[in-house]
């Protein structure tokens, strides 16, 4: 596909536009760091590879000055609040970078009381996309390598922050690639639908990249590291990788916020966010739940409600 | 006069190699990536691309059966793993920052006492490696001492040539035997020219100021800065080709289970966590400062080898984008 | 099947007794079931061996017994973890496996003519008891032997009936301690942290060594006071113990800095101790 093609389905961002909002972020957060409104903001810095980006915690407004947003800025920067990643982080209130999908992860995490709103100086991004898989990525925004969250995000425009960086490009509808597999994948009878996702989990290694990237995956003692009594298998092998997936899928529903960072970060392209939708189909169905920019005090499944449904009480 | 062997008969090499009951391992596609996996025919060889995970598991597979156990009428019995039907094997078209790995990997496998599942597969391997012709930003097995046509570690080396055959260099007996057993598939000739070869966008690292610099430098803020950043999830190992860490667990009853040894990762905070709860490296810092100075300090200490081929893999695999390649450039800059 | 050695296959030894020392650490003596294996295993006092309970894994500690006890072994260990949970369920009569003798060892032969002092705490008086009963079968190539030995309470103290043993004989010192509020009425022991009995106790460092072990915290306020009594680094010797799987320096978790604890020690001079990287 040419990039006049590319152009036409409107996947062909614009440079002009990361630039702008890259500027945004850096002056608001050169700002708020001068005024002492925060002690440090969570965001991007280049990295050495042309066109990569790495997280960094910047304290400093020469740092701040070289913040930057662009198609590589894909991970979800709310993990570093977390006590996940605990002492990394100056006293006082801290500024974040966040696209839409990362301010549901700090939504839930609000709801589930592990970050506060008042810590938080939030920089929320309008945000056009951002690619799918780093190494692919040539620093263009192309049909071909947006993120597949991003063909179908409805969270383009940040809800509820501080400070809103760069104006949204006009942006055309993309095929929902995510939506059709999983719905292909819906389709199947049992048995194939058992079989495609257990070769699916023969592929994974174990490295725990799904979980140590989750901003939810925050337990001090994760289940699948207990050993007395030994819930999950640990060597990487069908019956405790099958396990993992479906304890960390099930552990995420109702609170997954979609950044499908856990799908990115599988260095053996387990498709994990189909999971994660899944997951969230039935969360809609059953409790009418979706995640959002809002946080919610109390997720569906950490509450009981009269009208909630039973029909599973066989 | 060198052998040459054309891509066609490259595959025929494959297939007749696979009709000998050889267990042929090789680039192959696997859905959406490229793995070293068993090749059923030549046509399954994928050349052109680095595999996700490196060829190590060949040698050193991600999980393995290293005995069962039971009871038999009451009784506990323990039963080895029959290493002698290991099958003999071909590794073909590893790149040259694959075909090392086991050469490093030796040692740590047979120093005092021996590994004899990782030996017995090294015994009965031979290792076809390739030149490297493409690579990305990645890449920086230049820095570290290997090269797109290194041969380090092969028993026979391709190098492509322009007109799509292969120039072949046995290395070693095992390659040689290869060749002369297979002798119709090749033939003497003046070579064409080579191919370009991958030219990865590196400079050099002195790896023995670097490793000055680790001998004074346990304590640095710059373990602390990438551990700020780090996640502590194990990708960056698992796909290295050099690193070789495992656990051991027993899965199973003690009435019928099996003892397993599958690979484990420095960065994980449980990896050296004491029954007691006192752990050692019980911070990122120190986790990610161990995995630098393992590869570039302690393996070298011990073994007079650097644990890195600079393959990259780690660089594009770790999901906050530490950049081994960037860390090391620092360390030289910081070494003088 | 003609193949070598796989060395991650352990030995099958027979629980043949069991001791409960305190009320979470226990003793087992082994034999082993091969007559072979049992006739020909050898080890020196210090090296440590991987215990099976098979079904939940494999766990590392010292081997007890002297080498000077033919005919069985013995391992002590706290019910802590998934592996030493099982073996605590296990009964006389029972089957584990054994892999070992591994590492490095006390170095007996230098401490011939010297006089010897010591020091443990808790659950590491194990790791020393083989060192003391060595010595004390060979009792004629040893000058004066003091041991300090401390716990946290009475019912913590192990080896009671050999302490008993120990403060009989007259060719033995021994000064026994409960921390502080750990003594119940009738204790004979001393009322105080081990670092600081030993610094009361005072023994001569002249032509002695010290053996250390002990948790890390007594280990560091104890190397100091061996020092004020003036032990020099290599007259001082301890055992260091981390997390361990593979035992032969393969499966790289016990490392400190790039000393293979399984390989290099678990034996080692405070001198060596104080030359490595930091972080235990």
């Amino acid at each position: 596909m040419n990039a006049k093609a590319q152009k036409a389905k409107g996947c062909g961002i614009e440079p002009a536009y990361y630039d702008a909002v890259t500027q945004a972020i850096r002056s608001e957060a050169v700002k708020v760091l001068k005024e002492g409104a925060v002690s440090a903001v969570i965001g991007y810095l280049p990295g050495r590879r042309k066109s990569a980006a790495v997280p960094a915690v910047v304290t400093t407004e020469e740092e701040a000055g070289r913040l930057i947003f662009s198609p590589a800025c894909v991970n979800n920067l709310s993990l570093y609040l977390t006590k996940a990643k605990k002492g990394i982080l100056p006293g006082g209130k801290i500024g974040i970078v966040a696209k839409g999908c990362d301010l549901r992860a700090l939504a839930g995490l609000m709801g589930e009381s592990q970050i506060k709103r008042d810590d938080l100086f939030i920089i929320g991004i309008n945000c056009a996309g951002v690619q799918g898989a780093v190494a692919a990525g040539n620093g263009q925004l192309t049909e071909a390598s947006i993120a597949k969250k991003c063909r179908e995000c409805t969270a383009h425009t940040p809800e509820g922050v501080d400070f809103v960086a760069g104006t949204l490009p006009h942006l055309d509808g993309l095929t929902p690639l995510e939506a059709e597999e999983l719905a292909r994948i819906e389709a199947m009878p049992q048995a194939e639908r058992w079989a495609y996702w257990k070769e699916q989990f023969s592929r994974c290694i174990r490295c725990m990249a799904c979980r140590q990237v989750c901003p939810f995956c925050y337990c001090e003692q994760c289940l699948c590291d207990k050993n007395r009594p030994q819930a999950v298998e640990s060597s990487p092998r069908p019956a405790g990788n099958t396990a993992w997936h479906i304890v960390r899928a099930m552990h995420l529903a109702g609170r997954c916020a979609g950044c499908a960072e856990c799908e990115r970060s599988c260095p053996m392209d387990i498709p994990l966010n189909l999971l994660n939708r899944r997951m969230a189909q039935e969360l809609k169905e059953l409790y009418d739940y979706e995640a959002s920019m809002a946080p919610q005090e109390k997720g569906p499944l950490n509450q009981y409600k009269e009208d909630d449904d039973q029909s599973f009480i066989k | 006069m060198p052998q040459i062997i054309t891509e066609a008969n490259l595959r025929s090499l494959i297939d007749s190699l696979v009709k000998e009951s050889k267990l042929v391992v090789g680039p192959k596609e696997a859905g959406s990536m490229v793995l070293y996996q068993p090749l059923s025919n030549g046509a399954d060889l994928k050349l052109g691309a680095l595999p996700r995970r490196s060829s190590k598991e060949l040698f050193f597979p991600i999980c393995e059966d290293i005995l069962t156990f039971g009871k038999e009428d009451g009784v506990t019995k323990v039963k080895d793993v029959d290493r002698a039907s290991f099958p003999d094997a071909v590794l073909i078209g590893a790149l040259p920052c694959d075909a090392g790995s086991p050469s490093i990997l030796d040692a740590v496998f047979s120093w005092d006492y021996n590994d004899d599942f990782y030996l017995e597969r090294r015994k009965k391997s031979t290792i076809v490696g390739i030149a490297c012709t493409s690579c990305d930003d990645a890449c920086f097995c230049t820095a570290v001492g290997y090269a797109p046509d290194s041969p380090a570690g092969s028993d026979l080396f391709l190098t492509p040539l322009k007109d799509g055959s292969y120039a072949c260099n046995a290395v070693t007996e095992k390659g040689e035997k290869l060749v002369s057993a297979h002798g119709s598939l090749f033939k003497e000739g003046a070579a064409a020219d080579a191919a370009p070869l991958a030219a990865p966008d590196t400079a050099k690292l002195d790896l023995a100021k670097i490793k000055e610099w680790l001998n004074t430098h346990f304590e640095d803020p710059l373990w602390q800065s990438i551990a700020d950043v780090c996640l502590g999830c194990g990708a960056c190992a698992f796909i290295c080709p050099a690193c070789h860490c495992f656990d051991i667990n027993d899965e199973g009853t003690p009435d019928h289970g099996t003892r397993r040894k599958h690979w484990d990762a420095c960065g994980f905070g449980k990896f050296t966590n004491h029954a007691s709860g006192h752990n050692p490296r019980d911070i990122q810092n120190k986790r990610y400062r161990n995995r630098i100075m393992h590869k570039f300090k302690y393996y070298d200490d011990k073994f007079g080898k650097t644990l890195c081929t600079g393959c990259g893999r780690c660089i594009r695999a770790c999901p906050v984008g530490i950049d081994i390649g960037d860390i090391l450039n620092k360390i030289n800059v910081q070494a003088g | 099947m003609c193949q070598s050695k796989n060395i991650y296959l352990p030995n099958l030894a027979t629980i043949e007794a069991i001791v409960d020392e305190t009320p979470d650490v226990r003793t087992f003596r082994l034999v082993f079931q091969d007559e072979n294996v049992r006739e020909n295993f050898s080890f020196r006092a210090g090296q440590f061996a991987e215990y099976s309970a098979f079904g939940a894994g494999e766990s590392t500690f010292c081997i007890a017994s002297a080498p000077t006890r033919k005919g069985y072994i013995e391992c002590c260990f706290r019910s802590v973890g998934r592996v030493t949970e099982e073996l605590r369920r296990l009964e006389v009569g029972d089957t584990i496996g054994v892999r070992g003798p591994y590492g490095n060892s006390f170095p007996i032969e230098d401490f011939y003519g010297k006089n010897l002092v010591f020091v443990a705490g808790g659950i590491a008086l194990p790791p020393l008891r083989t060192v003391i009963w060595n010595c004390l079968d060979l009792r004629d190539k040893f000058g004066d032997i003091t041991i300090v030995y401390g716990a946290r309470s009475e019912a913590d103290l192990v080896y009671k009936r050999e302490l008993a043993e120990w403060q009989e004989r007259s060719d033995v010192r021994l000064v026994k301690c409960v921390d502080p509020g750990g003594n119940g009425p009738g204790f004979d022991g001393k009322v105080g942290f081990v670092p600081s009995v030993l610094e009361e106790a005072a023994p001569s460092a002249e032509n002695t060594i010290a053996l250390v072990c002990g948790p890390p915290i007594m280990i560091k306020f104890t190397l100091p006071v061996l020092e004020r009594l003036g032990f020099t680094d290599d007259a001082i010797y301890t055992t260091l113990e981390n997390r361990m799987k593979c035992g032969v320096g393969k499966c790289g978790r016990c490392n400190v800095g790039n000393v293979y604890v399984c390989k290099d020690g678990p034996v080692f001079t405070a001198g060596q101790v104080k030359a490595m990287s930091q972080e235990f």
